[in-house]
């Protein structure tokens, strides 16, 4: 088999110890290789700690979804844990055909859900999602497939994945899905390198997903937790659905309520077969390790993943320009603050730059927001700027609490004043150059570890390209002061931006009891 | 050709086809061999040093990044505050970096460290503070004349200290709003009791009473070198950065006080008054959620405890291993009732520590969830572990120990904690024995520190959470929440201001 590999090799640390701009010179030494099959291999060889930090992306995340399976990213995720064809189950045969059986359950049931999502539209049942309000022949499904459930757990090994791992010194293992990436990793020690490459291998091109709908409701609980029970977690999900018009950022990561509720194991079939395909995938490894060792086991493991027919549908929706500013009043469990947000420009555009440059300028206690807000004025407790660049889009982000006796109505218009600012004179040289020196020290603080350095190429890869891991920073220091004032007058207009203020929501009645 | 048949044949050469493509993979890692990896654990006093001026610090470089990480942890803490000014010693903390010190007023000193691209940090906890600072080893030090400043003439001017107190009183406005805060403070509440000095927090009153002497006092009686212990990775010589230290610390602040016990400042022992809640369940409504939160909750061990290596295999096993454990293969992936599921039994330090197990569940399904956490507890103390899920829980912890110590910093920290607590002088081959340690546990061990630990008869379950749904329980799966655990109590809420209990509402 012919390997086309694209070596890029850069030299290790350069630890200039020398003053200034020459700090920025950092690189971390990344080699990269293309298989055949169109998977993609980072690695990094760091000898620091007897382990290695091994991971993978794959390029879709919430923003690949569509009306109705919203969280599949999210959901599929969690159903790459559950095994193989061989990891997870005592008799594979027998697991398939009670896997079969449960899809016959669960059309039934869907056809059911239909009827009682009808009926609930029309007023004349409830919400179907309660026990109560089920139907007798859904309950009766519910029955059946709950059987069929306990007889597939005589032939599950319950989570084997972990087991493996776990027993031989595997550590960290986790993933997280975004609006543009899922990516899974996890730490083992240097000798069980092989032991990554099959299980991982093993679980792109067998992936088996058991107990589909027990975890369906698991990723329910996640939503609850995270968002539905948050005192601005509601709030906070539909400011983001009023900010993002078009682009498939307008829903959450891990779905809508109704969505979750129903996506099917076929719809998650169908999923894997558009999206884990190998010319759709970053691996990257980090650590204690010879890089020929891992290209050659790399090749034997994943390179026997046949490369997809069709290369994944690209995302073509883009957001709207909005024509008008969006607003939005919420009454939370929460102290009175402002959110402000304005669209600017995604990952790698030359703009972001800047603006990462100004949302520093911005935040901390010697920042302009600290300075101007909660020092000099002294409307807000706190106050916090950030310059989002992700792959299909980015934004701006700047919230303030308000502080005892002031508004959120006062924390906008103080940021506003801030702003003006901003358009209107330059940032002097030695508040500039303050910035950048954070962002120099900062490249460094972020790579102390190989799980750490994995995390950044991750980060990197799956917004759009892992070579800013090194590039971004040369970017940064050339930022002037005429660029960040363009940028400003640019990107924060009125009509640009959505803005929620959040008042405290009154207490009902309850009093301090008689001591 | 008909199309369907020739779907049927490739199907059927599929298997075939990737056993051929496959050459050389096992269908299971068993059949994989792995050469053999040996890791010494890291010897303490190969980093170790006494320093002249007094600190004991444990040095370990690190050339691969330009950067240098200096933490200083204190013998102080929140135990040290006196009655009636609760939140001290977190101000102090907080505002030793934030309020000038030396010859920076407060704007002047934050500016200084941000131009440098630093950070300098400062905390004052239950039983320890710590000062620490990253930066370009370039700049190392103007960052060590400035930690100096902080450590030993903070100023602690006036507008700084109003502004902290005002931040902090609206802060306090919120510990309401979370039902994750509330969770976490009457969890306390319950397994140490009311008026366990870690459970005095700060109120409205107390805050505004804290005065700027205060704080300069509550400062100046712990910041000695004395109650030093430092860690230091990064960039640097060894011996070149001894003296540089030994000029940091050298010679205290100049004495306020003739007293010398002020001085010399020793703090005296924690105490350890802890009191435990009669069992039962402890419910408090918060009826706008739809997500109840749990913890069951058992009096813990304290380190030293010979139990310790049996307990962490059996907490492993039953809830602390993650998605091994069997609360994890229980509560979540059999039934999908909650997102994280785990048990924690870590010892105290200084006093026992809590066991707990947690969980979060919708509020109908809470109380089928607590009997499935009672059955398994139940089960761990009245049936022997199997020999492979000890296996898995010792090679989890045995080969995953290089973790431990998997950074430079994670090296110093951990050695300069030991010597903290006193670890390093009453077990100093702890980590060197750690591995042989938990390998001897056998599954008689691990049933008879479950037997010892996990009276289930004497769990105190916390619940917050919407009382009528939780209460109302889950048709398909009827447990009576009232009766699972003995009593059933109806738990206030608190006022935010004052910690006072609420009158509960409707």
């Amino acid at each position: 088999m012919k390997t086309s590999a694209i070596l890029t090799l850069l030299p290790l640390w350069i630890a200039q110890l020398g003053f200034g701009p020459a700090l920025s010179a950092q690189n971390v030494p990344v080699l990269e290789q293309i298989l055949p099959n169109g998977i993609t291999l980072l690695m990094v060889e760091r000898h620091d700690d007897p382990s290695v930090a091994g991971g993978w992306v794959a390029h879709v995340g919430s923003a690949n979804e569509s009306p109705g399976i919203t969280g599949i990213a999210h959901l599929f995720e969690h159903m790459m844990f559950k095994g193989t064809t061989t990891i997870g189950t005592t008799d594979y045969k027998k697991d398939l055909e009670i896997l079969a059986e449960q899809e016959r359950v669960r059309d039934a049931m869907r056809s059911e859900e239909s009827r009682m999502r009808a009926a609930w539209r029309r007023g004349s049942g409830g919400d179907w999602q309660k026990p109560e309000n089920w139907t007798p022949h859904y309950r009766e499904l519910q029955k059946k497939f709950q059987a069929l459930v306990l007889e597939e757990r005589k032939v599950i090994v319950k989570n084997e994945i972990w087991k493996l791992y776990q027993s031989h010194g595997g550590h960290g293992m986790n993933a997280f899905t975004m609006d543009d990436m899922t990516a899974y990793f996890v730490g083992v020690p240097a000798n069980k390198l092989e032991l990554w490459m099959w299980l991982e291998s093993e679980r792109i091109f067998h992936p088996v997903f058991r107990e589909f709908y027990a975890e369906r409701d698991v990723v329910f609980e996640e939503r609850r937790m995270r968002y539905d029970s948050t005192p601005l977690g509601p709030s906070v999900e539909a400011f983001n659905s009023l900010f993002w018009q078009s682009l498939p950022y307008s829903w959450p990561t891990i779905g809508w309520p109704s969505d979750i509720a129903s996506i099917s194991k076929p719809q998650a079939d169908a999923f894997h077969a558009t999206y884990y395909s190998p010319q759709n995938i970053t691996l990257i490894l980090v650590g204690d390790f010879d890089p020929k060792q891992v290209s050659a086991l790399a090749e034997k493991y994943f390179g026997r993943i046949p490369r997809a027919k069709n290369n994944p549908p690209d995302l073509v929706t883009t957001e709207m320009i909005q024509p008008a500013e969006k607003r939005m009043n919420a009454e939370v469990s929460a102290n009175p603050q402002v959110d402000i947000l304005w669209h600017t420009q995604p990952f790698g555009h030359k703009d972001s730059y800047a603006l990462q440059i100004l949302a520093q300028l911005l935040s901390s206690h010697t920042g302009r927001l600290y300075k101007g807000l909660v020092l000099g004025r002294g409307v807000a407790t706190d106050v916090a700027a950030s310059q989002n660049s992700q792959k299909w889009a980015g934004w701006f982000d700047i919230s303030g609490e308000a502080a005892e006796g002031h508004t959120p109505e006062e924390v906008e218009q103080a940021i506003d004043a801030e702003l003006s600012r901003l358009k209107r004179e330059p940032v002097p040289p030695e508040e500039l150059q303050k910035v950048k020196n954070n962002f120099a020290a900062d490249q460094y603080r972020q790579l102390n570890s190989n799980l750490s350095i994995l995390q950044n190429l991750i980060w990197n890869d799956g917004e759009g390209d892992w070579r800013e891991i090194n590039a971004a920073q040369p970017k940064l220091e050339a930022v002037t002061a005429g660029d960040v004032l363009r940028v400003a007058n640019q990107y924060f207009t009125k009509e640009n931006r959505a803005v929620a203020l959040f008042t405290r929501k009154p207490e009902n009645a309850s009093t301090p009891s008689k001591q | 050709m008909k199309p369907i048949p020739l779907l049927i044949l490739l199907a059927a050469l599929a298997e075939p086809f990737q056993a051929a493509h496959s050459a050389g993979i096992p269908a299971r890692p068993e059949k994989l061999s792995f050469p053999p990896l040996k890791f010494d654990a890291p010897v303490p006093d190969q980093y170790r040093v006494t320093l002249a001026s007094g600190p004991v610090a444990y040095l370990v470089p690190d050339r691969e990044r330009p950067l240098v990480n200096i933490t200083v942890y204190v013998r102080t803490g929140k135990y040290l505050e006196p009655a009636g000014k609760e939140g001290l010693a977190e101000l102090t903390g907080w505002l030793m970096t934030h309020a000038g010190a030396g010859a920076n007023a407060a704007a002047q000193f934050e500016e200084r460290i941000a131009f440098l691209g630093a950070q300098l940090d400062s905390a004052i906890g239950d039983t320890q503070g710590s000062v620490s600072l990253n930066l370009l080893s370039k700049d190392l030090d103007t960052g060590l004349g400035l930690l100096r400043d902080v450590l030993y003439a903070p100023r602690f001017q006036d507008d700084t200290v109003a502004l902290r107190k005002q931040q902090t009183l609206q802060a306090m406005k919120q510990r309401n709003d979370d039902t994750s805060a509330i969770e976490d403070r009457e969890a306390d509440y319950l397994s140490q009791g009311e008026t366990f000095w870690a459970n005095r927090y700060s109120t409205s009153n107390s805050v505004e009473s804290i005065t700027p002497r205060d704080i300069r006092d509550f400062h100046f009686q712990w910041f000695w070198p004395s109650n030093f212990v430092i860690a230091v990775t990064g960039d640097f010589e060894r011996n070149a950065m001894v003296s540089k230290l030994e000029k940091v610390f050298a010679g205290g602040p100049p004495p306020i006080s003739a007293d010398p016990l002020v001085r010399t400042g020793t703090p005296p022992p924690i105490p350890t008054n802890l009191t435990f809640a009669p069992p039962g369940v402890y419910l408090v409504h918060k009826p706008e959620v739809d997500q109840g939160r749990v913890s069951l909750l058992l009096p813990g061990i304290q380190r030293g405890n010979p139990d310790y290596y049996a307990v962490l295999i059996m907490n492993h096993i039953l809830g602390g291993g993650g998605f091994t454990s069997h609360l994890m293969n229980r509560i979540r992936s059999d039934e999908g009732l909650a997102y994280s599921v785990y048990s924690r039994f870590q010892p105290g330090v200084y006093y026992p520590g809590t066991f707990t197990i947690g969980f979060q569940s919708k509020s109908r399904t809470v109380a089928f969830a607590c009997a499935i956490a009672l059955e398994e507890t139940r089960r761990m103390s009245t049936q022997p572990v199997n020999a492979a899920e000890l296996e898995v829980a010792q090679k989890g912890l045995i080969e995953g120990f290089p973790n431990f110590f998997n950074t430079r910093e994670k090296i110093a920290e951990q050695f300069a904690m030991d010597e903290f607590t006193g670890r390093h002088a009453q077990d100093p081959q702890f980590w060197k024995n750690f591995r042989a340690n938990l390998q001897a546990v056998t599954p008689q061990d691990v049933l008879r520190v479950a037997k010892k630990y996990l009276t289930a008869d004497r769990f105190v379950v916390l619940v917050v959470g919407n009382r009528e749904d939780i209460l109302r329980g889950d048709p398909t799966h009827p447990v009576d929440l009232k009766s699972l655990f003995g009593s059933f109590h109806e738990w206030p809420l608190r006022d935010p201001m004052t910690l006072q209990p609420l009158t509960p509402t409707n």
